[in-house]
This record gives structure tokens, sequence and C-alpha cells, in this order.
């Protein structure tokens, strides 16, 4: 069987039917989405309305849990004040599109979903809003998987596509408690991380859609990268009125249009 | 030395006698750590409170962190971080309730708000439960992924706690594993090996009648004593 994994949307409806499309050519048997529907793109209810339609299984990503409790509950942090602020405008666009069933939809989202062996997270088993970049330590890569309790851990949330895979793990721990001392040597057999990447807001440095394809009866995972019309969805941003920096950005496939003022920040919500 | 304790639930008795073992001149104990549950359901608990918040003439003024009963207690006044005590009622059940609200004074309710979570010094980091969560118990039994994350957590060589309550060296002391990565652009693959890491349980001064346990640490040649005091 071969399931086919998205993530992180954002209201580009656009980049989303192109992904649909490069599924259906490859004849993936199943789909499933990582969450972040909504959030600087501009057609949230769209994008929505279409992973509902198709009854794509979903988790919730940070963007939807934003929408649905409001700004406060949002975690994630920013660069830059400035960062901030232009995220703090995407929500307020985005809160005044959405439509009530649509918020419902987003509201309804489980945190994790399982399927045999395979795990689907937003940002991590812990958390909506951890990113499990493709630098992070190894071993602590490795007890995110072993957390999931699966074999491969499906993940979004970074916008940069990665397959990591995490074998021969093993270690020495010496236990001593008042009446005796033991050894013990633990082994963990292979794990994985797939980040899936993102379909519609890429920072992986260029602007064409993300997704991973993975076969059951191989084994294999396949990163696949799509290109769409970026342009028409820049141009789009600017007439709306939203900041020119979003276009700017979504056209280099950038996580920042700035540079950090203060690299320690830490988003006050 | 340092003295690191933990799981006094209001055992003023029990705390006595630690306090005296503590005290002792062949320890040379520099610093008093105690990683919360100061509290419990017993009467003394406010008593014990009092004795740790003006402890001014004391040989060792003791720092303090939060534990499970300081929250539970936070929880219960109105200021903790969560509304309601699930946690306290699933495992106790509710008739647990009102001993521990008549245990600790409102004042002293204040005075639990204002404690730190844990304390990093060195290369140690001592709190009640873990990195994440004061309610997390790290025993002999918890994984070492799982140990060897909550320490790189917070970027320390060592963990001691006392959710627990028992006592124990837990230490990692080598490992590897083969880590690949692959982008769009690239492929690479290296051997990682793992870092030497130590979860200490400090043990329980209160919760067992007539025997208390606590940890000395010496921060000059990393030495751990598990100390066993009869009362």
């Amino acid at each position: 069987m071969k399931i086919a994994v998205i993530s992180c949307i954002h209201g580009n409806i656009k980049a989303l039917n192109e992904v649909l499309r490069d599924i259906d050519r490859n004849t993936c048997d199943k789909i499933y989405c990582l969450g972040d529907l909504v959030g600087y793109g501009l057609y949230p209810n769209e994008v929505v309305e279409t992973i509902s339609a198709l009854a794509i299984p979903t988790v919730q990503g940070c963007w939807d849990e934003d929408i649905v409790e409001g700004l406060n509950a949002c975690e994630c942090s920013y660069p830059s004040l400035l960062a901030e602020r232009r995220g703090r405008l995407a929500h307020e666009w985005t809160d005044r599109q959405m439509l009530p069933e649509n918020r419902d939809f987003l509201a309804q989202l489980p945190h994790t979903l399982k399927d045999n062996n395979l795990c689907f997270v937003h940002g991590s088993p812990l958390s909506n809003h951890e990113y499990l970049l493709p630098q992070i330590d190894s071993f602590t890569a490795l007890e995110r998987v072993l957390s999931s309790g699966a074999d491969i851990l499906f993940c979004g949330h970074t916008h940069v596509p990665y397959v990591r895979s995490l074998a021969s793990g093993n270690l020495q721990v010496r236990l001593t408690e008042p009446q005796r001392q033991e050894h013990l040597s633990f082994a963990a057999p292979l794990k994985r991380i797939v980040n899936v990447g993102s379909v519609g807001e890429p920072r992986h440095g260029r602007p064409n859609a993300t997704y991973a394809i993975y076969d059951t009866q191989t084994d294999a995972i396949v990163l696949r990268e799509i290109e769409y019309d970026y342009q028409s969805v820049c141009a789009e941003i600017i007439e709306v009125g939203l900041p020119p920096i979003f276009a700017w950005r979504l056209a280099r496939g950038l996580e920042f249009a700035e540079k950090a003022d203060d690299p320690t920040h830490i988003c006050q919500r | 030395m340092w003295a690191i304790l933990s799981g006094i639930e209001g055992n003023l008795a029990a705390y006595e006698a630690v306090l005296q073992d503590i005290y002792h001149p062949s320890h040379a104990v520099e610093a008093l750590y105690i990683l919360g549950d100061m509290v419990g359901v017993r009467k003394e608990s406010e008593a014990l409170l009092q004795r740790l918040r003006f402890s001014e003439s004391e040989q060792l003024q003791p720092n303090i962190c939060l534990g499970w009963w300081e929250e539970q207690c936070l929880i219960l006044h109105g200021v903790g971080k969560t509304g309601e005590p699930t946690e306290l009622v699933d495992l106790y059940g509710r008739d647990i309730l009102k001993p521990l609200w008549n245990a600790v004074s409102r004042e002293s309710v204040e005075w639990l708000r204002g404690l730190d979570f844990g304390f990093v010094e060195l290369d140690v980091l001592m709190i009640h439960g873990s990195s994440i969560s004061v309610s997390e118990a790290l025993t002999p039994e918890t994984p070492p992924w799982l140990m060897l994350d909550r320490i790189q957590r917070m970027q320390v060589n060592q963990l001691f706690c006392g959710r627990s309550g028992r006592m124990f060296e837990y230490f990692v002391q080598e490992g590897s594993l083969v880590d690949s990565l692959l982008t769009l652009d690239e492929r690479q693959t290296h051997t990682v090996m793992s870092p030497q890491k130590r979860v200490i349980g400090v043990g329980n001064v209160g919760r067992e009648p007539g025997q208390a346990s606590y940890t000395l640490y010496s921060p000059y040649s990393n030495k751990v004593e598990f100390k066993i005091v009869m009362y």
C-alpha cells in the first residue's frame, strides 16, 4: 500500500490541488494530513473543505489550534518582534475569513493518529509546538520515535522535509541501588522520522510544495517536490493587502523574511 | 558536600533526624537542597513549613523547590497550573481533599507559589520530578532513551530527583547509534556516540515510618553517597 503524507498547507489551495494531482498520478491508496491547514494563505476555508470532503485523516496543527483557541493558544516562537507582529496579522486575517463549520472541523482534529506501526503528528509526540529539526540530537530524535510507540514517526511543523533513519541504537547503563548494582544493556530497532515538509509554505529554499510517500510493501520512503504556479499566489497575497513580505518569502521558500533582532526572543503568547 | 533530600511529606520527626545526621561534622555539608514534597496530609505539614520558611538561625538555610504535593496544594487553592486536582483524586480519592486543604495554611500556600521549579548548579539539575513535569517519576525502570532526553533538555550532565521516593544511581555509561539523514538534496550518515549522563534518585525523608533516606553529593569528587537514618 502507498501512503501519501502532507502537511502545513496554510491556506494555499493552488499548491494543495497540485499535490493532490501528484498523489493521484502516483496511485497512492491513502492520504494523511499533519495539520496547519490554515494561516498565512488566502484560502483557509477552501483548504479545510477539500480536506474534509476527501475525508483525509488529519491531526491538528499549531495554527489550527491557534484559530480554534484564540491567539493566546500559540506557543510558537518568532525570531523577532517584527515577525511576531506579521504573524499576528496573518492570524487575524485568517480568523476573519474562517466559516464557523470549518472552525468546528479544526476543533475536532486529534493531536495524534496511528496506523499500525506508523504515527502521525504535527510537531512531535509531546507537543504541537516542538520542532523536530533535522539537526536535533540523535538520541533525542530516537527518544521521540520510541515515545510514539511507532517504527516511523511522520511529522511536519518545520516546513523542511527529510527522512532520518536511526539504526543500531544501543546504551549501556550501570544501575546502583543501596543493596545492589547491575549492568544493563539496551538496544533499539531501526526507527525513522519523516518530516514531510510543507505543501503551502515551504522553507527548504525553493517555492515548490513537498510531501512524502511511504510504500508499506517495500518499506521505502520518497520525498516528493512539486512545482506549481506560486507566482500567481504571491500576486494574490499582495492584491489582498497582506504584508508583501509573505509573498517574498513564499517565492523563495524561506522561513523568515528578516534576520532576527533577538534570536532568543520567545513569542509572548 | 551537598545534602539533597525530598519527600518529607510533613514528617517533622524524620526531618529532624535527617538534619541531625546532615550536621554531623564528618559530612562537611555546605549546602542543603530540598527537592519538593515538604508537605503531605500530615497535620505537622504547616509546622514543617514554618520551620523551613523561618530558618535564618539554622546552620544551613535550605534551597527549596516545588514538588508534587505542593503543586496539588496550589491547585486546591485555585492558584495551580490546572483548575481541578484530577491527579490527586485519581491517586488518592476525594477523601484526601479536606485533609490536604487543612494541612497547609493560605499564607503558606502563597509562600509555596514563589518556589523555584528546580536548580541548576554547575552541571547538575536538581528537581522534584523531571525536566518536563513535577509529576513525572524517573525510576530505575525508566528507559535510558527517556533518561537521556530529560537530562539533555536542560544541558546538564546530572539530574537529581525525588518524585519516585527511591534511592538509585542510573549512569548511562556509553552507547552509540547510526544516524542517516536524507533531504531533497543530499544524504549523510554518521555514527554518534552517547554522552555519559547520570540520574540520581535521592530517596525520601518522610514516607516510611522510622526510616528516612537522603543523598550526599560532592561537587568536587562527583561522588554520591546514599544515607539511611533510623529514627
